[in-house]
């Protein structure tokens, strides 16, 4: 029999190192000869996209489009350590580096301008596209590429490092007390699923993902961070599983460590919140890692909804669902209690023993 | 040692190589395009995707000696002069790139599908790519892709 | 806010096209002329005393050099937390998996085989492969002189007994998360090679400074003289955190000269690198007749196997995290993180904070069964709003938008139908009428303006 159900799951995440550990991150932003932008920050790519938002924050501050800032953070002797890219942080912490930098870089350009155009003061002086001019007297006027000319037969360079170090109070180890991270993500996801209950085999067939972004610097790439969440959690709640037995590790090839493909995924329905989180680039938080954490509870609490029986130890394989079902079915039979059975985790304790 | 001769992304080889080299190795290998990648050398992870005389297979699990006289292409056939494959530039119009060590042959896989059936479903399209793993995007973005690689291609078909 | 022109637009990918096109160079794709091979030996065992025997290795085809705990020439060690991983095992094995030795041959095909001619030979020590028995009193331990609890967050606010005294329900679970992999798709691989003075290493990773920092300190080199090169990194979810391979390539290619590559199989990457720490859960929540959350207790232990990597941090995240986000007055959390001799576990997408709802999400659902109220109802009960105020004592002044998060959930889900409250548009855009059809009403993208 195939019966459906639905679940839903909140969640929070604190971002970030945590703890008053001094997370510190710093950009340097620096003016290019052809009078592009280099944007030097250990924001490092590993999928994620930093590579892309990290320039999309510069350029918004400087008037450029994000094609004019390149990124370096590929060679050690090329950027300053920004921290790792780890615990959902680049887009708060390193982002508001490379905020700061890329205004204190406006700053910095906007003075060069002013000497370059022989002026008493930068008041009035307008920057867009890579152009620098004064609009009550346009004849003023420069560009990027003119400066860094300019700065070049100087003997110059024209780089500005700048930084940003995220608060947190270290938590009383007796009590707890403290500010362990800052800021938090939250969101709200729900399932449908259909269970199959001769084979205990479960499939989603819709998810809603409701995620708390601050701010979204580049839709898309939230986009794929709630695709890419939720199938990871998915496996998580369903199919993965290392089998580790003794220390060693059963599950150590694709044939038997099982992770969603394509012919697994439901119907996501995304969406996107922004609350603005007000000591952040403009708003936006880090979503890497919240947007797998709500994904299993609401699978679990959605196949509860469907048969009445809940899993208690991950993943939900067939093999579990259907033990969970037959040993409900049996305490049922045998009129023991209306509250839950509990054999289910007793058994999966066992397990590890 | 065995002569080997194929023809790969349009261009006729003629190797000496080892007896037991997988077409993976020859790709890889002597023949220097690294676009194919190796995630799993047991024919699991679909990162090694070629297409095969019009058929798309892991590489990792073809022996190049069964490749004599065959048609071969990989990622970096795909390019021309007048642009981008209509299955690449959909991926990157749809944001459906992540890490991109799945990508090249996840396009693949698309590609031999489409170049066969150019109105795939939502299901077909699945189940082409379903010997593809990605750990990053989550597929979605990819299936919408093709959708639109698609359609792409049935508009020039329509245009000859 | 509409005046954003970068900010907030779908920008293409920077480095997207060199990826469609097979042009993206991951160091599995590097060559170099010159170059020789490294494979590891690994531990067959979790917990042992070890010897090596080398003579078949070193006379088989191609071999050049077997590495060994001998051959570091810095600090044999390297950690994030705690410097416990051995660049290569000295005498001890703590895990299945644990480097012993590295062979470099001329091929890749050459170290591989003369990888499996090493031969180890093993004197096995009792073994510790659960938290709470590692816990115990008498139990082997991990690492010599030191206790196999590192650490323990407490987390004590209010009185959960007069908490539970004056709930209506109180239930009472144990929950389990299992070890889990990133699996990213691309394996681990590296090459190192000299560049005039100074050693440079090529492999993916989340953090490539850190690395700099751990290759000088193994290899007795001052830090200007590392470089790290970090070109492409396929996939990392927290599992390129720890060291791989780079200690092993930077100590060769300084011995040999010459430049050297490696690259893992797909069962080695297995255990390579760091796991998700299974969590066993035991969570006991009380909450009175109208839903209110009036206690939470719990006891988390997690398993960071062989090596704690980042134990620490985990189970922190964890303890701190188990509450869920919702305001309880009364809360008691003991979080606690072990040595066995499991593979090591690490940081994984989500970092403890993850293997908790497990548990209170799953819970809330109980509680909301007992006491007859719907899963909507009761986490809208107890939900964070701004100006909550954390277990920790910590107040959440900004950016809370749960309420909102949860509204447009219901609509979406239900069509409005279970909406408690005003029918207050959330989306700014779209409509929130309940329509009742469940369809979803409410447009892909809701912004809520709140300044």
């Amino acid at each position: 029999m195939l019966k459906r159900g639905r679940g839903i799951a909140l969640s929070w995440y604190g971002t970030g190192y945590g703890n008053g550990f001094p997370d510190y991150s710093v950009a340097t932003v620096e003016l290019a000869e052809n009078g592009e932008i280099l944007l030097r920050v250990g924001a490092t790519e590993v999928g994620q996209g930093s590579k892309t938002i990290m320039p999309q924050v510069c350029a918004e501050v400087l008037g450029v489009h994000s094609d004019q800032v390149h990124m370096i953070c590929e060679d050690t002797r090329e950027f300053l350590d920004s921290g790792t890219a780890a615990a959902s942080r680049q887009t708060y912490n390193t982002g508001n580096a490379v905020l700061k930098a890329s205004e204190s870089f406006k700053k910095a350009l906007l003075e060069e301008a002013r000497l370059y155009l022989k002026l008493n003061s930068t008041a009035g002086l307008e920057m867009e596209d890579q152009k620098i001019w004064l609009p009550i007297f346009p004849s003023r006027k420069t560009t990027f590429a003119e400066l860094a000319a300019h700065l070049k037969s100087e003997g110059r360079i024209l780089a500005v490092t700048d930084s940003f170090t995220a608060q947190t109070i270290g938590m009383n180890p007796e009590t707890g007390e403290g500010v362990p991270y800052w800021p938090y993500t939250f969101n709200a996801y729900g399932t449908e699923v259909e269970v199959d209950t001769e084979t205990g085999r479960v499939q989603v067939l819709q998810a809603w993902c409701v995620q708390d972004v601050g701010r979204a610097i580049n839709p898309d790439l939230v986009e794929g961070q709630i695709d890419g969440g939720f199938v990871m959690g998915l496996g998580y709640a369903l199919y993965e599983d290392l089998g580790v037995k003794d220390g060693i590790i059963k599950n150590n090839k694709f044939a038997k460590y099982i992770i969603p493909t394509a012919m697994d995924i439901p119907t996501i329905h995304k969406y996107i919140v922004e609350d603005p989180e007000n000591t952040a680039p403009y708003g936006a938080k880090g979503i890497g890692e919240p947007t797998m954490v709500p994904v299993a509870p609401a699978i679990l609490n959605a196949i509860y909804d469907a048969i009445g029986v809940r899993i208690y130890e991950l993943p939900a394989t067939p093999d579990v669902v259907l033990k969970a079902i037959v040993a409900d079915r049996e305490a049922k039979a045998s009129a023991k209690s209306a509250s839950e059975a509990p054999s289910v985790a007793a058994e999966g304790a066992g397990k590890n023993g | 040692m065995i002569t080997l001769n194929l023809n790969v992304n349009g261009k006729d080889h003629r190797l000496e190589i080892e007896d037991h080299m997988r077409l993976l190795d020859v790709i890889r290998g002597p023949l220097g395009l690294t676009g194919t990648k190796e995630g799993c050398g047991e024919g699991e992870c679909g990162a090694c995707t070629v297409i095969l005389d019009g058929n798309a297979v892991d590489s990792c699990l073809v022996l190049a000696a069964q490749c004599e006289g065959k048609k071969i292409v990989t990622i970096e056939g795909l390019e021309t002069a007048d642009g981008l494959d209509p299955v690449q530039q959909a991926f990157l119009d749809n944001g459906a790139v992540q890490c991109g060590y799945c990508i090249p042959g996840m396009v693949l896989s698309a590609k031999a599908l489409l170049d066969k059936n150019v109105a795939p479903n939502d299901n077909e399209i699945k189940e082409a790519i379903s010997g593809n793993l990605c750990r990053c995007t989550g597929y979605d973005k990819m299936v919408k892709a093709i959708k639109t690689a698609s359609e792409v291609m049935q508009e020039r078909g329509e245009q000859k | 806010m509409n005046t954003l022109k970068s900010v907030g637009q779908r920008i293409q990918r920077k480095d997207a096209r060199a990826k469609l096109t097979g042009t993206a160079l991951y160091p599995q794709d590097i060559e170099m002329e010159n170059c020789v091979y490294g494979a590891t030996v690994r531990s067959e065992i979790p917990h042992g005393y070890f010897t090596l025997d080398l003579t078949e290795a070193e006379k088989a085809p191609g071999v050049i050099r077997i590495f060994t705990a001998a051959d570091v020439t810095g600090h044999n060690v390297h950690g994030v937390l705690f410097k416990d991983h051995e660049v290569l095992c000295a005498r001890k094995v703590r895990r299945v998996g644990d480097p012993i030795a590295f062979v470099v041959a001329e091929t890749q095909a050459q170290a591989d085989d003369a990888c499996a001619l090493v031969k180890v030979s093993y004197e096995p020590l009792p073994a510790v492969f659960d938290p709470k028995e590692a816990m115990k009193e008498g139990a082997p331990q991990v690492h010599d002189g030191k206790d196999n609890l590192i650490y323990h967050y407490k987390c004590r606010r209010g009185d959960v007994q007069k908490g539970f005294a004056d709930s209506a329900v109180v239930i009472e679970r144990e929950y389990v998360s299992p070890f889990v992999d990133h699996v990213f798709l691309q394996p681990e691989s590296g090459l190192a090679y000299m560049e005039e003075d100074k050693v440079v290493v090529v492999a993916s990773t989340q953090y490539p400074h850190f690395d700099q920092i751990e290759v000088a300190e193994a290899i007795g080199w001052e830090l200007e003289q590392v470089v790290i090169l970090n070109p492409v990194v396929g996939g990392a979810f927290g599992g390129r955190e720890d060291i791989s391979m780079q200690i092993h390539l930077a100590l060769a290619t300084i011995a040999l000269g010459r430049p050297v590559k490696t690259t893992m199989a797909r069962e080695e990457s297995f255990y390579a690198h760091s796991k998700r720490h299974p969590v066993y859960m035991r969570l006991k929540v009380g909450a009175a007749e109208d839903g209110k959350l009036l206690a939470l207790e719990a006891e988390l232990h997690g398993d960071t196997g062989a090596y704690a990597s980042w134990a620490i941090n985990v189970m922190r995240k964890a303890g701190v995290h188990i509450t869920g986000p919702y305001e309880i007055e009364n809360v008691y959390v003991d979080s606690y993180s072990v040595y066995t001799n499991n593979p090591y576990a690490g940081a994984m997408r989500g970092f403890g904070a993850t293997q908790v709802p497990v548990a209170y999400e799953q819970h809330m659902d109980l509680l909301a069964e007992a006491l007859g109220m719907s899963p909507y109802e009761i986490r809208m009960k107890n939900l964070f709003r701004k100006g909550s105020v954390t277990a920790n004592g910590q107040v959440l002044t900004d950016s809370v938008p749960l309420e909102t998060c949860l509204e447009i959930l219901n609509q979406a889900m239900n069509g409005g139908s279970e909406a408690a409250g005003s029918g207050r548009d959330s989306s700014g855009t779209g409509t929130a009428a309940a329509t009742g059809a469940g369809t979803s009403a409410v447009p892909e993208r809701s912004v809520t303006d709140n300044a």
